[in-house]
């Protein structure tokens, strides 16, 4: 018998990347997602346009599921979740619990794709009132109206004069206990900006920022276009506080270039809220046993040198699973991950063989 | 009954200090301070400013602050692309304000400057409107005024522009090709400086004499030469420029030479770089250059020797903007006797003097804004590195350094000079 049964959990971006990769390498693999749909994140928040290069994540993503659809080697499960797992790998028992009911398989590798979970601006603290105003939204709320192309003030339901994002919510905060940085935010903020320009022109678009952070090609293709082409107003010091003045919302802080307090009445306040470890990604380390590294996502080996393998033989991750990460990490990480079960499987095959 | 104006506002006296009983008690009881929070980013005039042609760049600013290292006008005030920018982000009508007339167009910014923000562009488009919106410090108005009258900043009469000539020992040496048009090897182009100001006079005369000693054939407009407009294209009258380019480019049109020298850097930029647009298409040397490129014989004829330590400034025109830092410098390690120093922000980061872009008729505006003048800042620098000499070779920086000199009351310890000059003092 042959250990090649290659389980990828998670079907977003790096989810099908993997399973793709260990379909056409030729390894049976079994994608399943406990959502009814693939596509993770970017379908089930309603994400309008992919950062940085603007495609429709509906077209994206339905590029990325054709290529998993009716292909011989993988076996699509959606509405499925993994509740058991026993023995180690290359022989992992895993129970599934899906439409038609319990199934138990087993396993020569898996492959962790559970993604990240939005920040929830009220969980820990109310300083941005995002229960409280209804004109205080996130980047995913504001997903949804720019996928609807109707980009409005909650309250009133026109369109804004004077919409503004707040950078680092929920990220590289001590108090809240969110050391990193979520890698994303500041790109699709400067997305999103750059939406509403085009879908309100005259709308005012501010950002306010510790850093901007817009890594690599980012930087001009989003950043510099916004600035200089859209005319987003990027201002440096981030917002204390959202307080309320008659029916409008006021973004409080420092304008810290100029070194002066600043309180601004906003139509719209967009929070740029970060990532977290999905419950997903909590619970599979729970079965799965793999220990979470100190920022609570699952831990890897090997450091900047190996970004999928896991300390449990046999099992990898892929995408946010294993900390913040943007589409390219997550695609890459997919494929790498991929490479890296396929190898495992294979090389426990030969093992058996040589053992006769 | 109630009085109802207790305090008459006459009695509202603020004086400059008070002092009573030993103690001094002045204050400033009755100063307006701003508001200190902002409550709106108004960018009316950030947008005004942008949809301009040649503004464009103002809104690319990322707040890096690169331009505030080199700024000379920062170091001796508060003032700055970058912070510009957020004056623009936060409100300020740039259009109407102190801001846009304190950029001496030096051009240091855009030497570090990562976003391509391009002040030598912004600059120029902003107060062109201003100007147009009657926005404009009274000093440079009148200088304006001149120079459409007169053809010079001054207001002098051009009938008095060879004046100068007339204290030469051999007048005859300065051929007015208006008065002789025959064909010339060089047309000097002299310059407002050279021709009315009192020290310009003299390094006027200088290069009459050291032009004469190297055997050039050259001549000059005389009374038909017009300011070269330069600074008044930067300090926001273009279309003042294009009559003077065009009366000069008319003026040079009439003779046949087979390239023009000019004495000065600003009238270097305008004729090689500027006066091509409106048709006049001439080889163009600042004097630095034409002489240099004699050095050899130049040097066979430096038969005294200047023994003193010379520091030299780069002019922003002749060096950032045009690239030129060594045709002057080879002239100066040419004389015999001179200890050359160089002081700390040299070639491409020399400082500026603060005369350009329209500064040169700014410095009573300026005062008010600066804790010293540029040219002050750069003369304690000079001295700084112990120079008893600072050679300049733009007509502007003679009268500026002069001054400077005095104001820092360092009379006595550090001589100005154009190059010219002591190129003059020794050879015969």
């Amino acid at each position: 018998m042959d250990h090649n049964l290659i389980l990828v959990i998670g079907g977003g971006p790096a989810g099908l990347e993997a399973a793709r990769g260990t379909g056409d390498l030729g390894y049976p693999t079994i994608l399943v997602d406990k959502r009814d749909v693939f596509g993770g994140t970017p379908i089930s928040a309603g994400y309008a346009a992919l950062t940085p290069d603007m495609r429709s994540a509906d077209e994206a993503m339905a590029e990325m599921i054709e290529a998993v659809l009716n292909h011989d080697e993988i076996d699509l499960r959606t509405g499925t979740e993994i509740i058991a797992v026993s023995g180690s790998a290359p022989e992992l028992s895993v129970t599934l619990r899906g439409p038609k009911g319990e199934e138990q398989i087993t396993i020569s590798s898996a492959i962790i794709a559970t993604g990240f979970q939005h920040f929830d601006p009220g969980r820990e603290t109310q300083i941005y009132g995002y229960y409280e105003f209804d004109d205080v939204i996130t980047l995913v709320d504001a997903e949804k109206m720019l996928k609807a192309g109707n980009f409005v003030r909650p309250s009133t339901g026109e369109p804004p004069k004077q919409v503004c994002f707040i950078q680092c919510v929920g990220s590289r905060d001590r108090q809240i206990g969110n050391f990193w940085c979520s890698k994303v935010c500041c790109g699709v903020a400067t997305k999103e900006a750059i939406e509403i320009r085009d879908l309100v022109p005259d709308c005012r678009v501010f950002v306010f920022y510790i850093d901007m952070r817009m890594y690599g090609f980012w930087e001009d293709e989003l950043y510099w276009k916004a600035q200089e082409e859209k005319k987003v107003n990027f201002i440096r010091g981030i917002v204390t506080e959202v307080t309320m003045r008659g029916d409008t919302v006021v973004v409080k802080g420092e304008d810290t270039t100029m070194g002066r307090p600043m309180e601004i009445a906003m139509d719209v306040v967009i929070l740029s809220v970060g990532m977290e470890p999905s419950e997903g990604t909590i619970e599979m380390s729970k079965l799965f046993n793999i220990p979470l590294e100190s920022h609570g996502f699952i831990a890897t080996i090997g450091g900047a040198l190996n970004t999928v393998t896991t300390s449990v033989p046999g099992i990898f991750v892929a995408g946010a699973a294993a900390g913040p990460a943007d589409l390219e990490d997550s695609i890459s990480m997919g494929g790498a991950s991929a490479m890296k079960a396929a190898a495992f499987c294979r090389n426990k095959s030969k093992e058996l063989a040589a053992a006769g | 009954m109630i009085r109802k104006e207790r305090v008459r506002q006459e009695s509202f006296v603020q004086k400059e200090s008070v002092i009573i009983e030993g103690v001094d008690i002045s204050g400033q009881w009755n100063k307006m301070w701003e508001a200190r929070e902002i409550t709106e980013y108004d960018l009316t005039y950030m947008d005004k400013l942008t949809d301009l042609p040649g503004g464009e760049s103002m809104g690319w600013c990322y707040q890096c602050g690169a331009c505030i290292g080199v700024c000379p006008v920062d170091h001796v005030g508060n003032y700055g692309p970058r912070k510009i920018f957020r004056q623009l982000q936060t409100g300020l009508d740039f259009f109407n304000s102190a801001e846009l007339w304190q950029c001496t167009t030096c051009m240091n910014c855009l030497r570090v400057r990562p976003k391509e923000v391009d002040m030598i562009k912004i600059i120029p488009a902003a107060r062109e409107l201003a100007v147009l919106e009657g926005h404009i410090p009274a000093e440079l108005q009148e200088m304006f005024q001149n120079v459409a009258e007169y053809g010079n900043p001054m207001g002098e009469s051009a009938r008095k522009r060879v004046r100068w000539i007339k204290e030469l020992e051999d007048e005859t040496s300065v051929r007015i090709l208006p008065k002789d048009p025959a064909p010339v090897d060089v047309l000097w182009f002299v310059g407002d400086y050279y021709a009315y100001h009192q020290r310009g006079e003299d390094a006027a005369r200088s290069m009459a004499r050291v032009f004469s000693r190297i055997g050039a054939d050259f001549g000059i407009l005389g009374i038909d030469e017009k300011c070269d407009g330069d600074s008044q294209r930067l300090a926001g009258e273009p279309g003042l420029f294009a009559e003077l380019a065009e009366h000069n480019i008319e003026q040079f049109n009439k003779y046949e030479f087979n390239k023009i020298v000019v004495s000065g850097p600003h009238a270097y930029n305008a004729i090689k770089n500027e006066y091509p647009k409106h048709g006049g298409e001439f080889e163009t040397l600042h004097y630095t250059q034409f002489l240099a490129g004699q050095l050899e014989a130049l040097k066979d004829l430096m038969t005294g020797s200047f023994e003193k330590k010379v520091t030299f400034h780069d002019p922003c025109y002749l060096g950032r903007h045009n690239g030129e830092y060594d045709a002057p410098r080879n002239l100066i390690q040419a004389i015999p006797g001179i200890d050359f120093v160089e002081m700390y922000r040299c070639r491409e980061q020399g400082y500026c003097c603060g005369g350009g872009g329209g500064g040169m008729w700014l410095d009573g505006f300026m005062s008010e804004h600066v804790e010293e003048r540029l040219s002050e800042n750069r003369v304690k620098e000079a001295i700084e590195v112990g120079a008893e000499v600072l050679a300049v070779c733009c007509p502007y920086e003679v009268s500026r350094f002069e001054d400077a000199v005095k104001s820092t009351d360092n009379d006595g310890r550090l001589e100005v000079l154009d190059i010219i000059e002591i190129l003059d003092m020794v050879t015969a």
